[in-house]
Protein backbone atom coordinates (compact mmCIF):
# COMPACT_ATOMS: atom_id res chain seq x y z
CA UNK A 1 0.00 0.00 0.00
CA UNK A 2 1.39 2.83 -1.00
CA UNK A 3 0.16 4.98 2.33
CA UNK A 4 2.63 2.70 4.20
CA UNK A 5 4.72 3.53 2.38
CA UNK A 6 4.79 6.81 2.74
CA UNK A 7 4.42 6.16 6.78
CA UNK A 8 7.90 4.24 6.35
CA UNK A 9 9.78 7.23 4.40
CA UNK A 10 8.43 9.99 7.00
CA UNK A 11 9.91 7.66 9.61
CA UNK A 12 13.23 6.64 7.95
CA UNK A 13 13.63 10.92 7.21
CA UNK A 14 12.46 11.51 11.01
CA UNK A 15 15.19 9.16 12.30
CA UNK A 16 17.81 10.88 10.10
CA UNK A 17 17.28 14.24 10.73
CA UNK A 18 17.08 13.12 14.60
CA UNK A 19 20.65 11.92 13.84
CA UNK A 20 21.96 14.97 12.32
CA UNK A 21 20.07 16.88 15.20
CA UNK A 22 21.86 14.83 17.71
CA UNK A 23 24.71 15.57 15.83
CA UNK A 24 24.77 18.99 15.82
CA UNK A 25 24.45 18.98 19.05
CA UNK A 26 27.46 17.44 19.85
CA UNK A 27 29.09 19.92 17.55
CA UNK A 28 27.58 22.78 19.10
CA UNK A 29 28.77 21.88 22.78
CA UNK A 30 32.12 21.22 21.68
CA UNK A 31 32.14 24.65 20.33
CA UNK A 32 30.45 26.09 23.15
CA UNK A 33 33.32 24.82 25.60
CA UNK A 34 36.12 26.32 23.08
CA UNK A 35 34.53 29.49 23.33
CA UNK A 36 34.36 29.69 26.86
CA UNK A 37 37.76 29.29 27.41
CA UNK A 38 38.75 31.82 24.71
CA UNK A 39 36.60 34.12 25.93
CA UNK A 40 38.12 34.38 29.61
CA UNK A 41 41.03 34.99 27.89
CA UNK A 42 40.09 38.12 25.34
CA UNK A 43 38.37 39.72 28.10
CA UNK A 44 41.57 39.38 29.99
CA UNK A 45 44.13 40.65 27.43
CA UNK A 46 41.62 43.04 26.50
CA UNK A 47 41.15 44.73 30.03
CA UNK A 48 44.79 44.71 30.14
CA UNK A 49 45.28 46.22 26.87
CA UNK A 50 42.57 49.47 27.51
CA UNK A 51 44.90 49.93 30.28
CA UNK A 52 47.93 50.36 28.18
CA UNK A 53 45.97 52.50 26.26
CA UNK A 54 44.96 54.84 29.18
CA UNK A 55 48.71 55.17 30.13
CA UNK A 56 49.49 55.80 26.54
CA UNK A 57 46.75 58.61 26.63
CA UNK A 58 47.65 60.09 29.58
CA UNK A 59 51.62 59.83 29.36
CA UNK A 60 52.18 60.72 25.83
CA UNK A 61 48.82 62.97 25.58
CA UNK A 62 45.26 62.13 24.28
CA UNK A 63 45.74 64.48 21.04
CA UNK A 64 49.15 62.71 20.32
CA UNK A 65 47.61 59.24 20.84
CA UNK A 66 45.21 59.96 18.41
CA UNK A 67 47.27 61.27 15.75
CA UNK A 68 49.84 58.12 15.73
CA UNK A 69 46.24 56.11 15.46
CA UNK A 70 45.50 58.35 12.64
CA UNK A 71 48.87 58.17 10.91
CA UNK A 72 49.64 54.20 11.66
CA UNK A 73 49.60 52.07 8.95
CA UNK A 74 46.44 50.17 8.49
CA UNK A 75 47.48 46.89 6.53
CA UNK A 76 45.59 43.97 8.37
CA UNK A 77 44.31 41.09 6.38
CA UNK A 78 42.90 38.06 7.82
CA UNK A 79 42.55 35.06 5.48
CA UNK A 80 38.59 33.57 5.57
CA UNK A 81 37.77 30.15 4.25
CA UNK A 82 34.73 27.98 4.97
CA UNK A 83 34.31 24.61 5.81
CA UNK A 84 31.46 22.06 6.52
CA UNK A 85 30.14 21.01 9.23
CA UNK A 86 27.09 18.47 8.74
CA UNK A 87 25.88 20.67 5.56
CA UNK A 88 26.52 24.00 6.90
CA UNK A 89 29.36 26.32 6.27
CA UNK A 90 31.49 27.81 9.13
CA UNK A 91 34.13 30.53 8.37
CA UNK A 92 38.11 29.32 9.39
CA UNK A 93 40.39 32.60 9.96
CA UNK A 94 44.18 31.69 9.50
CA UNK A 95 45.31 34.33 12.19
CA UNK A 96 48.65 35.36 11.68
CA UNK A 97 50.75 36.84 14.85
CA UNK A 98 50.41 40.27 14.10
CA UNK A 99 53.05 41.99 15.96
CA UNK A 100 55.17 44.77 14.17
CA UNK A 101 58.24 46.71 14.99
CA UNK A 102 57.50 49.96 15.93
CA UNK A 103 58.94 51.71 12.64
CA UNK A 104 57.44 49.13 10.91
CA UNK A 105 53.84 51.02 12.17
CA UNK A 106 54.90 54.00 10.59
CA UNK A 107 53.55 56.56 13.38
CA UNK A 108 55.71 59.51 12.63
CA UNK A 109 56.43 61.37 16.36
CA UNK A 110 59.38 63.40 17.16
CA UNK A 111 60.29 60.93 20.02
CA UNK A 112 59.29 57.00 20.78
CA UNK A 113 56.89 56.55 23.45
CA UNK A 114 56.94 53.58 24.78
CA UNK A 115 53.50 54.03 26.52
CA UNK A 116 52.59 54.28 22.57
CA UNK A 117 54.03 51.49 21.82
CA UNK A 118 52.91 49.16 24.58
CA UNK A 119 49.87 50.16 23.52
CA UNK A 120 49.62 49.27 19.84
CA UNK A 121 51.54 46.10 20.57
CA UNK A 122 48.54 45.04 23.26
CA UNK A 123 46.42 45.96 21.18
CA UNK A 124 47.98 43.96 18.40
CA UNK A 125 48.38 40.78 20.42
CA UNK A 126 44.62 40.93 21.60
CA UNK A 127 43.26 41.48 17.78
CA UNK A 128 45.27 37.35 17.11
CA UNK A 129 42.94 36.18 20.09
CA UNK A 130 39.71 38.44 19.14
CA UNK A 131 40.01 36.85 15.79
CA UNK A 132 40.06 33.65 16.80
CA UNK A 133 36.85 34.32 19.06
CA UNK A 134 35.23 35.87 16.26
CA UNK A 135 35.77 32.54 13.98
CA UNK A 136 34.47 30.05 17.06
CA UNK A 137 31.16 32.81 17.66
CA UNK A 138 30.47 32.85 14.11
CA UNK A 139 31.03 28.93 14.13
CA UNK A 140 28.48 28.57 17.37
CA UNK A 141 25.96 30.95 15.60
CA UNK A 142 26.00 28.97 12.47
CA UNK A 143 25.58 25.33 14.08
CA UNK A 144 22.85 27.05 16.33
CA UNK A 145 20.72 28.24 13.69
CA UNK A 146 20.86 24.70 11.24
CA UNK A 147 19.89 23.12 14.70
CA UNK A 148 16.68 25.00 15.34
CA UNK A 149 16.07 24.25 11.38
CA UNK A 150 16.20 20.79 12.07
CA UNK A 151 14.56 21.03 14.95
CA UNK A 152 11.74 22.35 13.62
CA UNK A 153 11.27 19.51 10.85
CA UNK A 154 11.69 16.60 13.03
CA UNK A 155 8.97 18.36 15.18
CA UNK A 156 6.76 18.76 12.28
CA UNK A 157 7.38 15.18 11.35
CA UNK A 158 6.95 13.90 14.78
CA UNK A 159 3.78 15.76 15.86
CA UNK A 160 1.76 15.88 12.62
CA UNK A 161 3.02 14.44 9.74
CA UNK A 162 3.58 10.98 11.18
CA UNK A 163 0.35 10.92 13.88
CA UNK A 164 -2.14 11.99 10.29
CA UNK A 165 -0.21 9.27 8.19
CA UNK A 166 -0.69 6.60 10.66
CA UNK A 167 -4.35 7.66 12.00
CA UNK A 168 -4.64 7.38 8.03
CA UNK A 169 -3.04 3.77 7.39
CA UNK A 170 -5.17 2.76 10.46
CA UNK A 171 -8.71 4.53 9.93
CA UNK A 172 -8.15 2.39 6.04
CA UNK A 173 -7.08 -0.78 7.82
CA UNK A 174 -10.44 -0.58 10.05
CA UNK A 175 -12.43 -0.06 7.14
CA UNK A 176 -10.95 -2.59 4.92
CA UNK A 177 -11.69 -5.41 8.15
CA UNK A 178 -15.20 -3.76 8.35
CA UNK A 179 -15.91 -4.09 4.73
CA UNK A 180 -13.89 -7.76 4.57
CA UNK A 181 -16.57 -8.67 7.46
CA UNK A 182 -19.53 -7.34 5.90
CA UNK A 183 -18.66 -9.51 3.05
CA UNK A 184 -18.07 -12.28 4.86
CA UNK A 185 -21.53 -12.31 6.18
CA UNK A 186 -23.00 -11.43 3.44
CA UNK A 187 -21.58 -14.72 1.43
CA UNK A 188 -22.51 -16.75 4.47
CA UNK A 189 -25.92 -15.54 4.48
CA UNK A 190 -26.15 -16.29 0.73
CA UNK A 191 -24.88 -20.05 1.57
CA UNK A 192 -27.80 -20.40 4.32
CA UNK A 193 -30.30 -19.31 1.36
CA UNK A 194 -28.65 -21.54 -1.30
CA UNK A 195 -28.57 -24.56 1.02
CA UNK A 196 -32.12 -23.93 2.48
CA UNK A 197 -33.21 -23.72 -1.05
CA UNK A 198 -32.33 -27.49 -1.84
CA UNK B 1 40.59 35.18 0.43
CA UNK B 2 41.96 38.03 1.92
CA UNK B 3 40.13 40.30 3.85
CA UNK B 4 39.96 43.56 5.57
CA UNK B 5 39.53 43.90 9.47
CA UNK B 6 36.80 46.73 11.03
CA UNK B 7 35.83 48.46 14.09
CA UNK B 8 32.90 50.36 15.37
CA UNK B 9 33.04 52.05 18.48
CA UNK B 10 33.68 54.86 20.34
CA UNK B 11 36.66 56.74 19.87
CA UNK B 12 39.13 55.31 22.22
CA UNK B 13 38.05 51.51 21.36
CA UNK B 14 38.33 52.90 17.73
CA UNK B 15 42.02 54.14 18.42
CA UNK B 16 43.28 51.23 19.85
CA UNK B 17 42.04 49.03 17.39
CA UNK B 18 43.73 51.41 14.89
CA UNK B 19 47.14 51.36 16.45
CA UNK B 20 46.32 48.02 15.79
CA UNK B 21 46.49 48.05 12.23
CA UNK B 22 42.45 48.14 12.00
CA UNK B 23 41.93 49.44 8.47
CA UNK B 24 38.01 50.22 8.79
CA UNK B 25 37.43 52.19 11.30
CA UNK B 26 34.04 54.09 12.76
CA UNK B 27 33.44 56.20 15.67
CA UNK B 28 29.69 55.78 16.85
CA UNK B 29 27.73 59.35 16.99
CA UNK B 30 24.36 58.52 15.72
CA UNK B 31 21.80 55.52 15.51
CA UNK B 32 21.04 56.11 12.02
CA UNK B 33 24.27 56.92 10.89
CA UNK B 34 25.69 53.95 12.73
CA UNK B 35 23.45 51.54 11.02
CA UNK B 36 23.75 52.42 7.72
CA UNK B 37 27.64 52.01 8.15
CA UNK B 38 26.72 48.72 9.06
CA UNK B 39 24.53 47.99 6.04
CA UNK B 40 28.16 49.19 4.44
CA UNK B 41 30.35 46.61 6.14
CA UNK B 42 28.21 43.79 5.63
CA UNK B 43 27.42 44.00 2.22
CA UNK B 44 30.93 45.13 1.47
CA UNK B 45 33.29 41.56 0.14
CA UNK B 46 36.20 43.42 1.23
CA UNK B 47 35.73 42.99 4.64
CA UNK B 48 35.69 39.90 6.60
CA UNK B 49 35.55 40.87 10.45
CA UNK B 50 33.43 43.40 12.00
CA UNK B 51 34.26 44.33 15.63
CA UNK B 52 31.48 46.03 17.46
CA UNK B 53 31.91 47.06 21.41
CA UNK B 54 28.65 45.86 23.48
CA UNK B 55 27.92 49.37 24.24
CA UNK B 56 27.35 50.33 20.55
CA UNK B 57 25.44 47.30 19.64
CA UNK B 58 23.16 47.84 22.47
CA UNK B 59 22.42 51.31 21.42
CA UNK B 60 21.23 50.12 18.00
CA UNK B 61 18.76 47.26 18.97
CA UNK B 62 16.52 46.30 17.95
CA UNK B 63 17.79 46.50 14.55
CA UNK B 64 21.54 44.78 15.13
CA UNK B 65 19.95 41.88 15.71
CA UNK B 66 17.42 41.83 12.94
CA UNK B 67 20.87 42.25 10.92
CA UNK B 68 22.82 39.84 12.20
CA UNK B 69 19.68 36.93 11.53
CA UNK B 70 19.59 38.38 8.18
CA UNK B 71 23.39 38.92 7.06
CA UNK B 72 25.06 36.35 5.06
CA UNK B 73 27.90 34.27 6.22
CA UNK B 74 30.98 36.90 5.95
CA UNK B 75 31.61 39.47 7.52
CA UNK B 76 31.60 37.48 10.97
CA UNK B 77 31.04 39.81 13.47
CA UNK B 78 32.29 39.98 17.24
CA UNK B 79 30.67 41.90 19.77
CA UNK B 80 33.34 43.10 22.24
CA UNK B 81 33.59 45.07 25.63
CA UNK B 82 35.13 48.98 25.52
CA UNK B 83 36.88 50.21 28.65
CA UNK B 84 34.14 50.11 30.72
CA UNK B 85 33.98 46.15 30.33
CA UNK B 86 30.23 46.50 30.47
CA UNK B 87 28.17 43.84 28.80
CA UNK B 88 24.30 43.19 28.37
CA UNK B 89 22.73 41.09 31.34
CA UNK B 90 21.64 38.16 29.04
CA UNK B 91 24.17 36.76 27.01
CA UNK B 92 24.04 35.97 23.34
CA UNK B 93 25.22 32.60 23.41
CA UNK B 94 23.04 31.40 26.67
CA UNK B 95 20.16 33.18 24.93
CA UNK B 96 21.35 30.44 22.05
CA UNK B 97 21.53 27.69 23.96
CA UNK B 98 18.09 27.94 25.54
CA UNK B 99 16.58 28.24 22.63
CA UNK B 100 18.01 25.66 20.46
CA UNK B 101 18.92 22.94 23.36
CA UNK B 102 16.10 23.98 25.71
CA UNK B 103 18.86 23.56 28.77
CA UNK B 104 20.02 26.27 31.01
CA UNK B 105 23.32 26.57 30.95
CA UNK B 106 25.48 29.44 32.16
CA UNK B 107 27.97 30.76 29.58
CA UNK B 108 30.84 33.49 31.29
CA UNK B 109 31.09 36.14 29.15
CA UNK B 110 31.99 39.48 29.67
CA UNK B 111 35.19 40.86 31.68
Amino acid sequence: MRLKQRVALAQKGHDLLREKMDALVIEFFEIVRRIRDARVKAMQQLAAAYRTLSFSFALEGTVETHQAAREVKKEMTVDISTRHVMGILVPVLDVKPIERHALARGYGLYTTSSALDEASRAFEKVLEVLLKLAELEEGARAIAMELEKTKRRVNALEYVILPTLKATVKFITMRLDEMERENFTRLKRIKAMLEARE
Amino acid sequence: MSYKVAIVADDETVAGFALAGVSETYVHVKKEETLAKLDELFASDEVGVVFITYRVAEALEPEFKRKMRAKRLLPVVLRVPDKSGWVPRVDELQEIIRRTVGAEITVKGGS
